[in-house]
């Protein structure tokens, strides 16, 4: 199994105001493809910062990270732009949709950024998506004419639409009740099985850990343990 | 694009209130452009047209050397300061020369004094006429009839005056009625019955005394200051199409002649009665009200308090006439039949005065209708002659007589004081008027100076002194002339020999001007034809300023490029609002999507992707509510030519209108500017607000930053 995200000694420290924080310290981490990994730790612990890191969306302030091959620290900000566009997909803890856009145009979106799409392909592969999270019926629905657990859904719709190697969800059970939160896990966890894709999320929920297949734990910015598949690299 | 589109417009419809807001800023801008540009567009091409038609033509020529700038309506210190162009011929055969030129047309403009008329006089007139024609022979009834009449006009108007004199004197102090006493004496002498009783044993003797004693006496006129042009009357009618001739005809080619304005004879040489009627009557159009006006009040008070010019002008005859009519129509069923019929007329013209807003229409009606027939509305009609007096720069006083042949009106400039008060007179005339002397002359003087070793003989002097023209109203009588040099007179006798003397276009041509205009054939060829009439005048070396109708309309001119500022001010007001408003609400709300950029952001959407959305958003807005704006604009021209353009309520507007309602134009390159400016400002103001948005970092699509 090779490994689709390389941390290699990452240190993130962000200034706020005349202050210093050190959000992760020299943590090194190896991700393989396929895996259903669970990043767990209080709030505070540095776990969105790490999720940032592993997404592009953030830059490290020592160390490397290695995404699907390439060396984020070589990129430019457009090519990492579209590193996240064609290689990851995003699921946020507040779902994030795209409030003037339908169901579908929220889950066709990204196809519409990447460009190069005939418009019968997107409507199959968004149907695709909507079916397999059940949500066929609600394609013309707008997001606030939708539950939280809907809503979230579509954010994992919208997550796979491109066909990432890689999906990060940021706590997205955090705003959900246990019964739907453990309902939007499974459904990540079958896509998961169903392509491969390697998921990614933080969580600080032990329930929502539980179906992880392996488990970060981190404190202080820095990993604890490391459980389930891979090795643990302190 | 698509997306970008559909994602734009969305927001847009997502967030009304701040789209209808915004929107209707840019809309209220793009109306303001539009409708005002079509208002200043239409003011100035009618102004244009009228300036250029009535009296400026597309360029102006003028002497160098002048001390003053030609200002064609005159400066803010009365009539412009000209060196005299001596030789008129000479830059009329360099200047037409260029192609472009139609015509070239010299003029002297300038105020003189006017006298205006004197019932007296004519009252003189009328019974010296009749016993002229009684010396040579005639007879029958209807001369005695008239001669009767006539006679007893005359004595009742002395009787008037006498009555006026006391009156006066009662509020007057002891200093002016010793000063008066010789006019008390004649009056007394005019008045008492003997003078009448064997007037017709010596009546021309009779008639020299009331010319020469009791006719100053009653100058119920004064006189006035006439503008005009002294030019080329053919050339002046061939180039400005904007010249109208209402009444009488053009003077005769070659001829010798005045054209006076319309404006100024209504508001000069009518009955003042009358003209005060018509105010109210032109008041009263414009939805103006005699009970709400103060001045129209001062009106009617006015014209019930001074009717005597009525009075003086009626004979006996006609003033029973008058009565019986007024009578009648003023529903008066007890007419007394008084003593004196004067009095009689006298409460039926003071009741027939008294107007207010319920019967003013009908009592209009009454004065023209009945009344103003037996009247001499204006004191000078076509056919008169009258004498202008006018002093030269060294203040030696010339006068000349002219014919009146017609008034003349500027079409657009009708009623404006302004621009549209001005008299024609031959060019000649005005020479004579002003001493200029001939090319010919000149030389003559020049010879004269030379083998005379003269040095300074001034112009005027010269004439004057050398060759005797020196003109006043000679009545014969050295006592008369003492009274009335600076008056001149309405005569009804024309100098016959001059006024009919054709005189050729080299005479005409041949003499001073002051300034030329100069008409184009195709007038948008303005600048570089500038440029030729400049070069012309160089090779032929005369010593010129050359400049276009704007500058030389001076300050009037001014106002279109004033209208045109306003407007443009107005507009930049209006859309640095809009640009800060704008680019608030814009700021506002990007602030409020950061979230949403951020998502977007983070899922893979580039910079530049962000940017062009938040600029289309502020662009579509820019462009629909432009648009509209610019429509409603259209509309608004549309309704105000449907309801018949917006009236001028004063002279002012009138001049502004150039006519008596303003009617927009619109142009399609208008429309065009404004939805250019407006999308501009849209642009603009969003910019900062797009760039600030296109900056959110996809981190801040996260719940916090840990």
């Amino acid at each position: 199994m090779s490994a689709i995200v390389g941390i290699e000694n990452v240190s993130k420290v962000y200034r706020l105001g005349k202050t210093e924080v050190r959000a992760l310290r020299g943590v090194s981490l190896e991700v393989e493809r396929g895996q259903f990994l669970s990043i767990a730790g209080p709030s505070g612990s540095g776990k969105t910062t790490l999720l940032n890191l592993i997404g592009c969306i953030d830059t490290p302030t020592e160390g490397r990270v290695i995404v699907d091959g390439t060396d984020t620290n070589d990129l430019s900000e457009r090519a990492l732009t579209d590193l996240r566009l064609r290689r990851i997909g995003f699921i946020f803890q507040t779902f994030n949709l795209v409030q003037v856009l339908s169901v579908h145009q929220n889950v066709e979106f990204p196809l519409l950024l990447q460009g190069g799409i005939k418009r019968g392909e997107r409507r199959q592969r968004v149907g695709a998506l909507l079916e397999a999270v059940g949500l066929a019926d609600h394609a013309r629905h707008r997001p606030n004419e939708l539950s939280g657990g809907q809503r979230q859904r579509v954010a994992v719709a919208r997550a796979l639409v491109t066909g990432p190697a890689l999906v990060l969800a940021d706590e997205p059970t955090a705003n959900l009740d246990s019964e739907t939160g453990g309902t939007i896990i499974d459904l990540m966890k079958d896509m998961n099985a169903r392509d491969g894709t390697t998921f990614i999320f933080s969580t600080h929920d032990p329930k929502v850990m539980a179906h992880a297949t392996a488990i970060v734990r981190i404190a202080d910015g820095q990993v604890t343990a490391r459980e389930g598949g891979g090795a643990m690299v302190l | 694009m698509g997306v970008l589109l559909r994602v734009a417009v969305s927001n847009l419809r997502a967030s009304k209130a701040r789209t209808l807001i915004v929107g209707g800023i840019i809309l209220f801008g793009a109306l303001v452009v539009v409708l005002g540009s079509a208002l200043v567009d239409s003011i100035d091409r009618g102004m244009r047209g009228s300036i250029q038609g009535s009296l400026a033509g597309q360029i102006q020529i003028y002497a160098a050397s002048s001390k003053d700038d030609l200002a064609l309506y005159g400066g803010m210190m009365g009539e412009s300061q000209l060196d005299p162009i001596e030789d008129f011929a000479a830059l009329k055969r360099a200047v037409e020369a260029v192609p472009n030129v139609r015509n070239v047309v010299p003029m002297g403009i300038d105020q003189a004094m006017v006298v205006t008329g004197n019932e007296f006089d004519f009252a003189l007139e009328k019974l010296r006429a009749d016993v002229r024609r009684r010396a040579a022979g005639e007879r029958g009834v209807d001369l005695a009839t008239r001669y009767e009449s006539h006679k007893a006009h005359l004595r009742r108007m002395c009787a008037l005056l006498g009555e006026e004199l006391k009156s006066a004197h009662a509020i007057v102090d002891e200093k002016l009625i010793r000063e008066h006493a010789q006019d008390v004496w004649d009056l007394a002498r005019a008045t008492a019955p003997a003078f009448w009783a064997d007037f017709d044993s010596d009546p021309l003797n009779r008639l020299e005394f009331l010319e020469n004693r009791i006719a100053p006496q009653s100058l119920s006129g004064g006189f006035t200051f006439l503008r005009y042009a002294g030019t080329d009357l053919d050339a002046y009618r061939d180039a400005f199409d904007h010249m109208r001739i209402v009444e009488g005809t053009a003077v005769p080619r070659g001829q010798r002649g005045i054209l006076i304005g319309k404006l100024f004879a209504e508001d000069w040489l009518k009955l003042r009665t009358a003209r005060r009627l018509d105010k109210i009557r032109e008041a009263r159009r414009l939805h103006k009200r005699i009970a709400a006006d103060e001045e129209l009040q001062r009106f009617v008070k006015e014209n019930q308090e001074q009717i005597r010019d009525i009075l003086l002008q009626l004979d006996p005859a006609q003033a029973r006439i008058a009565a019986e009519r007024l009578s009648r129509a003023l529903g008066r069923r007890d007419s007394l039949v008084l003593a004196d019929p004067t009095d009689e007329l006298r409460s039926l013209l003071v009741e027939l005065f008294s107007t207010d807003d319920a019967n003013f229409d009908r009592r209009y009606a009454i004065f023209y209708g009945e009344l103003a027939p037996l009247l001499q509305l204006y004191t000078v009609r076509v056919g008169d002659t009258i004498t202008i007096k006018a002093a030269s720069r060294s203040g030696y006083m010339n006068s000349v007589s002219v014919k009146v042949y017609g008034f003349v009106e500027f079409r657009g400039l009708e009623k404006s004081t302004l621009a549209g008060m001005m008299s024609l007179v031959d060019i000649l005339s005005w020479r004579d008027l002003y001493g200029y002397l001939t090319a010919e002359k000149a030389a003559e003087i020049n010879a004269i100076k030379a083998t005379a070793g003269l040095r300074d003989v001034a112009r005027e002097n010269a004439e004057a002194d050398l060759f005797g023209t020196r003109r006043d109203p000679g009545f014969g009588d050295v006592a008369r002339i003492g009274e009335l040099s600076a008056m001149g007179v309405v005569r009804r006798n024309t100098d016959a020999a001059l006024f009919s003397r054709v005189h050729s276009q080299g005479e005409i041509d041949r003499g001073v001007a002051l300034n030329a205009a100069v008409t184009l054939r195709d007038p948008s060829k303005l600048a570089e034809t500038m440029r030729e009439v400049r070069a012309a005048l160089a090779s032929a070396r005369l010593d010129m300023k050359v400049v276009d109708w704007q500058q030389a309309a001076g300050m009037v001119g001014q106002f279109i490029s004033l209208a045109r500022v306003v407007l443009y001010t107005a507009s930049a007001i209006i859309f640095a609002v809009a640009l800060v408003v704008i680019n608030n609400a814009m700021v506002m709300a990007t602030l409020q999507r950061v979230k949403e950029l951020g998502t977007l952001r983070a899922i893979g959407a580039q910079k530049g992707f962000v940017l062009e959305m938040l600029v289309l958003e502020i662009g579509a807005v820019g462009v629909v509510f432009g648009a509209l704006g610019a429509v409603l604009g259209a509309a608004a021209v549309w309704l105000i030519r449907a309801r018949g353009g917006i009236p001028a309520t004063n002279e002012q507007l009138y001049f502004f209108y150039s006519g008596p309602t303003l009617q927009p134009v619109l142009s399609a390159a208008s429309m065009a500017v404004s939805l250019a400016i407006v999308l501009a400002v849209s642009l603009l103001s969003g910019i900062y607000p797009a760039l600030l948005g296109m900056r959110v970092s996809p981190l801040d699509a996260m719940q916090s930053a840990e």
